[in-house]
């Protein structure tokens, strides 16, 4: 039996009367970059500074091949951190900030020097070696935070939202820099953030957080295409949510009857209903089609509104029982004429199309 | 334009919100600025004109002792007082409030409670028949009663004392603004305790130790209560001296240059001061 | 994490146990003088033979204490009206006026605090003896203003630092009239700091000693004058019982501030 890399154990952690995480298991591989995603408050930091050694988990355990790191201060855990505030030494440059890790474990000065060029070189920040932190912008600064924390080649780099205090265009660039030096050093990172669409772009594997519970675990496409929850489906991507009545299941896929009479069959089933028992049926907007084709089903609705949005379009639309939907096919699959207000017939694979319960 | 200019002319204006001011400043000036420049000038002027009471002060063996005396007792009382202040401080900004709350109440009523009585309960505590040489005596530490009071012991403790509260309470504001992240942050890059606190606590808190120290120095060069009674003869301070010749020896002369040498020593190090404070003020507070 | 109170371990013992001994110590002469003033040994043995209040009844049996302590209180609270009534006006132009020079005057306002109280103590005291105000209550009023001036301005200019001048001008849009405003608005804002610079410049007359050995003479004198000639003569435990009187003073002041804070917080 292969031994995971990193490991947390039925992790609980109360303050008080809170209980921030309340049981959290999962096995991280060695190189992975997994995310810990999920809405404010939901326990992701808390299950980060577990690992770091901040806190002491109220109960559970978190192993390092292994062994427990519990007992282990956190100075000697050689684990990397970024934060999410700048935690730069301020009154240290920027050279001296990336140094600092190797100068307290004693390294030798000229091994330092070569570490410190080679770490601002791989944030390409050379030309600010000598700056104060002060002087550097939120961008810069995180770059040097990165650098000081894969200076001693730690094995495990935790990310706490790293990047939630920089501009949009500011994030895209770095997030493609962290992803280079995932690729370039094989570190493992843990990173956390709340944003959905980082959390796609960057990971290999995705856990979700809800209530200090991991709601599924898998890779962005899992968790997109295939949502264990209705939570799950709800927060990656977009979704349409419909009233359906359950009638019968057979080898996972079920035959549902929708608020406006129609039965559809062949959609999944999350979960087992008994006959007549009230569910949702998920359906992502990018599911819908203008074109019928052998495998679809179809639903009825009325376009109210139109957009484009460059390579797709969107379209406000509702059910003859007055339920949304939101549509967007890519504009190339739509004529012209389909952007007219109008009842029409709208398809999708049932296959892609998720039962849940009410 | 020549009209309108001409106007003004010979017209005191004052500037926008200055007049406010005037009552402070004419007594600031009438009542402290004339008196010590008056006093200065009988430095240069009693018993006649010339700087001979500055060669007198400076020239002789008495008065340079108690130039030293003064410098030592201050920096003295500043090293321990930072020592002592330090941890304290520390623990108030980190403590929970309901705790800190109480330690400020001590501090707060052992400030406001009258200077002579502060000084008063260390000279009976402190004397040879007093309550620590008799409680060290009958618990077997010694079998002859420490000399603690008329020397630079009992000055010190009574200084120590008395600064405590003024280095303390900056300290406890340089330190809650220190983020507790950079301090994880360096445990995390594999900093011992010992190394966080000297490579970063240290250096950080380090314009607050700077600023309250060089004020407890400026307010123990020239304290003259609390020297004065728990001091001895053979290490009499600046201050002390200053009033001795003014009261019983009515040498004016002598007296006031000694005050402008204080004065003058005051004022540099508290510009320095100033100095540090406003730097840090444009590092952005850290 | 040597800011994490929770994380600290050992340290967080040693330095809790050094805070505790440090407080032990500020707390130590206070505690020890009221205990003193009610035992029964004139020569202040302790822990006392017995308990008595013979000496608050020799300090109430002399009328030189009272007076001085009287006397105190006057001049004291004149002090604190003068001071805080021409701070509050200094602190207004320190903090809005807009002319050259406002650091240089702000700096030379607060250099009674900074210059050692000796060397103003003889300067005012030459002064005032060719002025004939030397042991006057109005000499040590105005030399007392003169050093209670900069903690009576301090608090102030704080208080209206912190105060958002576009209320003030709002009441002044809606009809108040400048003077108005500032009265009715910007004033009760600051209250916390006029309160404080009240109590500041009322304590830095109250303990003031050096200017006051100076200025003092046979018929004026203050509080802390007269507790200076008898600790020159000898530790009487009278004193004790003085000083007893003057720490409950002092633990009166801090409630009924902790008291106002509060309720002029709200
Ligand atoms: N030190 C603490 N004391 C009390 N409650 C805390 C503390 N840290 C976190 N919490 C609570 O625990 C919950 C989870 O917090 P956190 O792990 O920071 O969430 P996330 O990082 O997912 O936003 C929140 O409800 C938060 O208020
Ligand atoms: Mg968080």
């Amino acid at each position: 039996m292969t031994q995971p890399f990193l490991s947390i154990r039925n992790l609980r952690k109360a303050f008080g009367a809170i209980t921030a995480v309340h049981d959290v298991t999962l096995d991280i591989p060695r190189g992975e970059f997994l995310t810990f995603l999920g809405p404010s408050g939901s326990g992701k930091s808390t299950t980060l500074y577990a690992i770091a050694g901040f806190q002491d988990p109220s109960s559970g355990d978190v192993l390092l091949e292994g062994k427990s790191l519990l007992a282990v201060p956190s100075h000697k855990r050689n684990i990397g951190m970024v934060f999410q505030r700048y935690t730069l030494f301020p009154h240290l440059t920027v050279a001296e900030n990336v140094a600092f890790p190797l100068r307290v474990r004693r390294r030798p000065e000229a091994e330092v020097k070569k570490k410190v060029a080679d770490m601002l070189a791989l944030v390409r920040l050379e030309s600010f070696a000598t700056r104060l932190p002060g002087a550097l912008s939120g961008g810069q600064q995180q770059r040097v935070a990165l650098a000081r924390a894969l200076a001693y080649d730690p094995p495990i780099l935790l990310m706490d939202e790293p990047l939630s205090a920089l501009d949009k265009k500011l994030r895209e660039e770095i997030q493609a820099e962290i992803r280079r030096i995932h690729r370039e050093t094989g570190v493992t990172i843990l990173y956390v953030t709340h944003d959905q669409e980082e959390a796609l772009h960057l990971s290999d594997r995705i856990a979700l957080f809800r209530d200090g519970r991991i709601e599924q675990t898998g890779s962005g496409e899992d968790l997109y295409l295939r949502p264990a929850t209705d939570f799950v489906a709800g927060f990656i991507g977009n979704s349409n949510f419909l009233a359906a009545e359950h009638l019968d299941t057979s080898d996972g896929t079920a035959t549902i009857r929708l608020a406006d009479g129609s039965v559809i069959s062949g959609v999944r089933a999350n979960g087992t209903f008994g006959r007549g028992e009230k569910t949702r049926l998920m359906i992502r907007p990018e599911a819908f089609g203008m074109e019928r084709s052998p495998a679809s089903a179809e639903l009825n609705v009325e376009i109210v509104d139109v957009a484009f949005y460059g390579e797709r379009r969107r379209i406000v639309a509702r059910t003859a029982a007055g339920e949304g939907v939101d549509i967007r096919p890519t504009s190339a699959a739509m004529q012209s004429q389909d952007a007219s207000p109008c009842s029409r017939q709208v398809f999708f694979d049932p296959a892609a199309a998720f039962l849940f319960p009410a | 334009m020549s009209v309108e200019t001409r106007r003004n002319f010979g017209t005191v204006r004052l500037p926008a919100g200055f007049n406010g001011l005037l009552p402070a400043l004419v007594l600031i000036v009438l009542f402290f600025v004339i008196p010590v420049l008056a006093l200065l000038l009988r430095s240069v002027t009693e018993p006649e004109p010339g700087l001979q009471n500055y060669a007198a002060l400076l020239g002789d063996g008495t008065y340079a002792r108690v130039f030293f005396n003064t410098f030592l007792v201050a920096s003295v009382v500043t090293i321990v007082t930072v020592l002592v202040a330090f941890p304290v401080a520390w623990m108030l900004a980190i403590m929970p409030s309901a705790l800190a709350s109480i330690v400020f109440g001590v501090i707060i009523l052992s400030m406001w409670t009258n200077l002579l009585t502060r000084t008063y309960a260390w000279m009976v505590l402190l004397q040879r028949t007093g309550v620590i040489n008799r409680t060290l005596i009958a618990a077997g530490v010694i079998d002859q009663p420490l000399p603690l009071i008329n020397n630079l012991t009992g000055v010190t403790i009574g200084m120590v004392y008395i600064m405590l509260p003024f280095m303390i309470l900056p300290l406890v504001g340089t330190l809650r603004a220190i983020d507790p992240m950079t301090l994880r942050a360096a445990a995390l890059c594999g900093a011992s305790p010992f190394q966080a606190f000297r490579r970063i606590l240290l250096p950080l808190s380090l314009p607050g130790i700077a600023a309250g120290g060089l004020m407890v120095f400026v307010m123990s060069l020239g304290y003259f209560v609390t020297p004065a009674l728990l001091g001895g003869t053979s290490n009499m301070m600046l201050a002390e001296m200053i009033a001795q010749m003014i009261q019983s020896l009515l040498n004016w002369g002598l007296g006031s240059a000694a005050a402008f040498i204080l004065l003058v020593v005051t004022m540099a190090l508290y510009a320095l001061q100033l100095r540090l404070v406003g730097a840090r003020r444009m590092s952005g507070g850290i | 994490m040597l800011l994490d109170y929770d994380r600290m371990g050992w340290l967080k013992i040693a330095l809790l146990g050094f805070t505790a001994l440090v407080a032990g110590f500020l707390l130590l002469p206070v505690v020890f003088i009221v205990l003193l003033s009610f035992g029964s040994s004139r020569w202040l043995a302790f822990p006392p033979p017995g308990w008595t209040l013979k000496w608050y009844q020799e300090l109430f049996a002399d009328p030189a204490w009272l007076d001085a302590a009287l006397t105190s209180a006057r001049i004291a609270t004149m002090t604190a009206i003068l001071a805080v009534a021409i701070g509050l006006l200094a602190s207004f132009a320190l903090v809005r006026g807009q002319f050259a020079g406002r650091e240089i005057l702000r700096g030379l306002l607060l250099t009674p605090m900074v210059l050692p109280v000796v060397v103003f103590a003889i300067a005012i005291y030459a002064f005032f003896l060719r002025l004939g105000l030397g042991g006057t209550t109005i000499g040590f009023v105005i030399a007392h203003t003169v050093l209670a001036l900069p903690f009576a301005i301090i608090p102030v200019a704080t208080a209206l630092e912190g105060f958002d001048k576009s209320i003030e001008d709002a009441a002044i849009v809606c009809g108040a009239s400048p003077l108005e405003a500032r009265l009715r608005i910007t004033l009760p804002s600051i209250r916390i700091g006029i309160f404080s610079a009240a109590i500041f410049s009322f304590l830095a007359s109250w303990d003031e000693v050096v200017v006051a050995i100076f200025m003092a003479s046979p018929s004026l004198q203050t509080l802390p004058v007269k507790i200076w000639g008898s600790l020159r003569s000898d530790l009487s435990p009278v004193i004790a019982a003085a000083s007893s009187l003057l720490v409950g003073l002092t633990l009166a002041l801090m409630v009924v501030t902790a008291l106002l804070q509060r309720k002029l917080r709200t």
